[in-house]
């Protein structure tokens, strides 16, 4: 039992705590999501379970934790490590050893256990995740889902009687974050682990959990079981900033309209059952989608075809247009040659054969710094993009890079820094920002060039709803100037809400291109959850390319 | 890009007894440095051929070998612009330059270059060996045998875990940068060494990042828990090792009485002079060279007795 009683810490040199007045009880075996904005205290809620707060981190500390009978404050994390597994959000930063079996080992040869316990050990928590396959593999071969199952092996060797979860999906692409989410719901369910989960997508793992905790501001804003949560305090908990999945959302606003919901529904197929009575009443008007197909092509690209030295074709004779002003989400697994693709585009690859031309100027007879004046590229992670001392000199850099002159740096510096917001930071280091502003960041130093092309990779990866939100107003009314958005994602639900056309690629392939209603309605997992929720309703005529709540409320007016 | 890194291949070399390689590699080092004679140096050479080839990691062996000859270049040059000695002179310069009298190109000391870059070659292939065949974690555990403390032992296997990442890394923002528009190669040397800021300071700054949530990581599955720790892994010698120990320090012992012996000297100046082996010499470097190569017969031998 995790018992927390008026827990209140600050950071060594922090004004306001991290964590106020915290009174909280977890049972054994529960299945806990605690979720948050960034900043509101989940992460540091996590480590006070394990003693990392404050035998790690130290600061001030106010009240007791009590673990499984252990007061944390007089127990370092290494004591603990027997009672509290922990699993961080970045696989890559967890694993020390350079094969599996020795990751495996590692916490148990810390432990100075004999070696035929490690041996029995290490054989079950292989078999428990479903990789012994992997064993005699190299950690850096691995791809990020199979690192992360070694993570969760090498911390259940320890036999911890509570897990806990620090946001493990967000780093992995929708597939493998699956699989992590339903080992974990099996470890809680089968071997009867407490599981303190914590993230901050909600649509992925709502159905598995008992208890849902929200945490704003380092305090407690909502805590209780699931549906009693989604239906008291469904505005405290999106004012927080924590974005709701769709069909909650659907509920939530179907109440507002006086139609009564019993109970809010966690899957598809509660909502289905949802919506029974309503449909047969009120089939509705097809929504019309907006075309943008018919002006200037601004990328062309023309059997192209990459291979990596050493490696297989990356690209196989990929041939497309796009236009002026699209909002274009390309789409894809792990390694299928998304962002071989766009890499393309600015010239950070050059065609092994074929041919791309961005704004009439073939790629094969320009630089990178000729083509940035056009294309500029945002990579997911912000720590990439910030070294300078100030916000006001990274964001002057690209345009030096340019070769500008000083008055219109100055000028254009000044500009973009009111249109995001960061005036008031422009003197500070920008590695010193929260995760928002960072991102804002980011996006603001490259876009002072003003492209007429906007490329991100995987953008929403890991961020909060809000700036998510942020983000996708800010790309449409981008594209709306007549601007070009290219967005590489596997966010299904962000591009059926934003985008205008989706390119699917497989092996190296252009699988499907075309409007994104045709490419993510009717297409079984791959669409998003609404449309999957009004399939079932096309013979009472429902329009069956339905995929945003909105555009589901407006057909049953 | 052909990398340096381990790979494991499973032939008999890979999978002797990491200890009979380190003795093996130990033996060659000492050889190639008491020996000065460049027959003896190159024979030396030769012998960690055969290894390479079992290995079947030539392939990194010659890339590797690409960078070491030119460094091996630079030393002949080096060597024959600045040493005077010898009497077979080749070039004279027409005139003194100050600080350095009258420059003269010997062919004395281009040969002398040629034997120092042999026995740079020699104990350069000879550790590539072992690089290329060890798994470093074995490498990290052998040291532990030799009773080196575990947490320095821990840091260097750790730095090895991380390197890849490390490529990536600097793979990943030096294309933020450049999409920004950042030229690495334009520009004067100050510039050149500002623009590298530009990836070395995300570089260091996510690395900083990154040991804090190692070491909350390691903390979290009871690193430091006491003063004991176990090893799930262990090297240990079988007795099919033994004797692969022992021909591995063999060559060693007998290399060391030879040149007690007098053997395998050589000088260079004042002139060459001519190698000339009498039969108790030639049977002498017959046997050495017999003693290095037992390791390759060795280890196959090994890996057709043992079943795995």
């Amino acid at each position: 039992m995790i018992k927390i009683e008026n827990f209140t810490f600050y950071y060594s040199d922090a004004e306001k705590p991290a964590l106020e007045d915290i009174n909280l009880e977890i049972q054994d075996g529960e299945f806990v999501l605690v979720t948050g904005p960034s900043g509101g205290g989940k992460s540091s809620l996590c480590r006070c379970l394990n003693g990392l707060i404050p035998h790690f981190y130290g600061g001030k500390v106010a009240g007791k934790v009590e673990v499984q009978g252990l007061n944390v404050m007089k127990h370092p994390t290494k004591e603990m490590a027997t009672k509290v597994g922990m699993i961080f959000q970045d696989p890559e930063n967890q694993l020390v050893a350079t094969d599996v079996e020795r990751e495996i080992a590692f916490g148990l040869e810390n432990l100075a256990f004999p070696r035929n316990l490690i041996a029995k050990r290490m054989e079950e928590s292989l078999d428990t995740l479903g990789i012994s396959g992997l064993r005699y593999r190299q950690v850096h071969e691995l791809s990020g889902g199979e690192k992360q199952k070694v993570v969760i092996a090498s911390v259940l060797a320890l036999h911890p009687e509570i897990l806990i979860l620090d946001e493990p999906t967000s780093e992995l692409d929708p597939k493998s974050a699956e699989e992590v989410l339903s080992i974990v719901e099996r470890l809680n369910d089968e071997l009867g682990i407490t599981v303190v989960l914590i993230e901050h997508r909600l649509d992925r793992v709502l159905q598995h959990v008992d208890r849902l905790i929200v945490l704003d501001q380092g305090r407690v804003v909502a805590d209780g079981s699931i549906r009693d949560i989604l239906n008291k305090s469904y505005q405290e908990i999106t004012d927080t900033g924590v974005g709701m999945p769709p069909i909650i959302k659907l509920a939530h606003e179907l109440e507002n309209r006086g139609i009564s919901v019993n109970e809010a529904p966690l899957t598809v197929k509660e909502g289905r059952i949802m919506l029974k009575g309503l449909f047969q009443k009120t089939p509705g008007q097809l929504p019309q989608c907006n075309k943008k197909g018919d002006n200037k092509p601004v990328i062309e690209v023309e059997k192209l075809w990459h291979v990596y030295p050493g490696g297989p074709a990356a690209l196989k004779n990929v041939s497309l247009r796009v236009n002026e002003g699209e909002f274009v989400a390309i789409m894809g697994r792990n390694a299928s040659g998304k962002t071989t693709l766009v890499k393309h585009f600015n010239n950070l690859l050059k065609p092994t054969r074929g041919m791309v031309a961005v704004d009439g100027i073939d790629t094969r007879k320009a630089t990178i710094a000729e083509l940035a004046r056009k294309v500029g590229f945002v990579f997911q992670n912000p720590n990439d993009h910030l070294f300078a001392d100030t916000i006001e000199e990274e964001i002057a850099f690209t345009l030096k890079n340019l070769g500008f002159e000083n008055g219109e740096i100055r000028q254009r510096v000044g500009e973009i820094l009111e249109r995001f917001k960061l005036q008031e930071y422009r003197k500070q280091y920008p590695r010193s920002l929260s995760g928002g502003e960072k991102q804002r960041a980011a996006l603001a130093s490259v876009l002072v060039i003003q492209p007429k092309i906007l490329i991100l990779d995987e953008p929403t990866r890991g961020i909060e709803y809000r700036l998510k939100r942020e983000l996708m107003t800010f790309l449409n009314k981008y594209t709306s100037q007549g601007n070009t958005v290219i967005l590489v994602t596997h966010d299904v639900e962000t591009v059926a809400e934003h985008a205008d056309r989706v390119i699917l690629l497989s092996e190296g392939e252009i699988v499907v291109d075309g409007n994104k209603r045709d490419i993510l309605s009717k297409a079984l997992l791959f669409s998003p959850q609404i449309n999957r929720l009004v399939q079932a309703f096309d013979k009472y005529g429902v329009p069956d390319n339905i995929l945003t709540v909105d555009e589901l409320l407006q057909t049953l007016k | 890009m052909i990398s340096f890194r381990y790979k494991e291949k499973g032939t008999a070399i890979h999978k002797l007894n990491p200890f009979c390689k380190l003795v093996w590699v130990f033996s060659i080092f000492v050889l190639a440095l008491i020996f000065n004679n460049p027959l003896y140096l190159l024979l030396l050479f030769l012998s960690t051929l055969p290894v390479i080839i079992a290995a079947r990691v030539w392939r990194e062996w010659a890339s590797l070998m690409k960078f070491a000859l030119y460094l091996c270049l630079v030393i002949i040059i080096i060597n024959a612009l600045v040493s005077y000695h010898g009497s077979s002179v080749l070039w004279q310069a027409p005139c003194s330059v100050p600080l350095m009298g009258t420059p003269v190109i010997t062919l004395e000391a281009i040969f002398f270059g040629v034997g120092m870059s042999l026995r740079l070659l020699t104990i350069i292939s000879a550790f590539a060996i072992l690089t290329f065949t060890i798994h470093p974690d074995d490498i990290m555990l052998a040291m532990l045998k030799m009773k080196l403390p575990y947490k320095s032992v821990l840091v260097t296997s750790l730095s090895t875990r991380f390197i890849p990442t490390l490529i990536d890394d600097v793979e990943r923002i030096s294309d933020v940068q450049r999409s920004r528009g950042l030229e690495l190669d334009r520009g004067k040397l100050m510039q050149r060494i500002k623009s590298r800021m530009a990836i070395i300071v995300p570089l260091l700054s996510n690395s900083l990042d990154r040991t804090v949530q190692v070491a909350e990581a390691m903390e979290s599955r009871a690193f430091g828990s006491g003063e004991k720790r176990t090893f799930y892994k262990e090297v240990k010698l079988s007795k099919l090792d033994v004797p692969a120990l022992i021909f591995g320090f063999l060559p060693l012992a007998l290399g060391t009485f030879m040149r007690w012996w007098g053997q395998g000297d050589y000088r260079y100046y004042p002139a060459l002079e001519k190698i000339s082996l009498d039969g108790f010499e030639c049977s002498m470097l017959a046997l050495l060279l017999f003693l290095l190569c037992m390791m390759v017969s060795l280890a196959f031998l090994k890996k057709r007795i043992e079943l795995d």
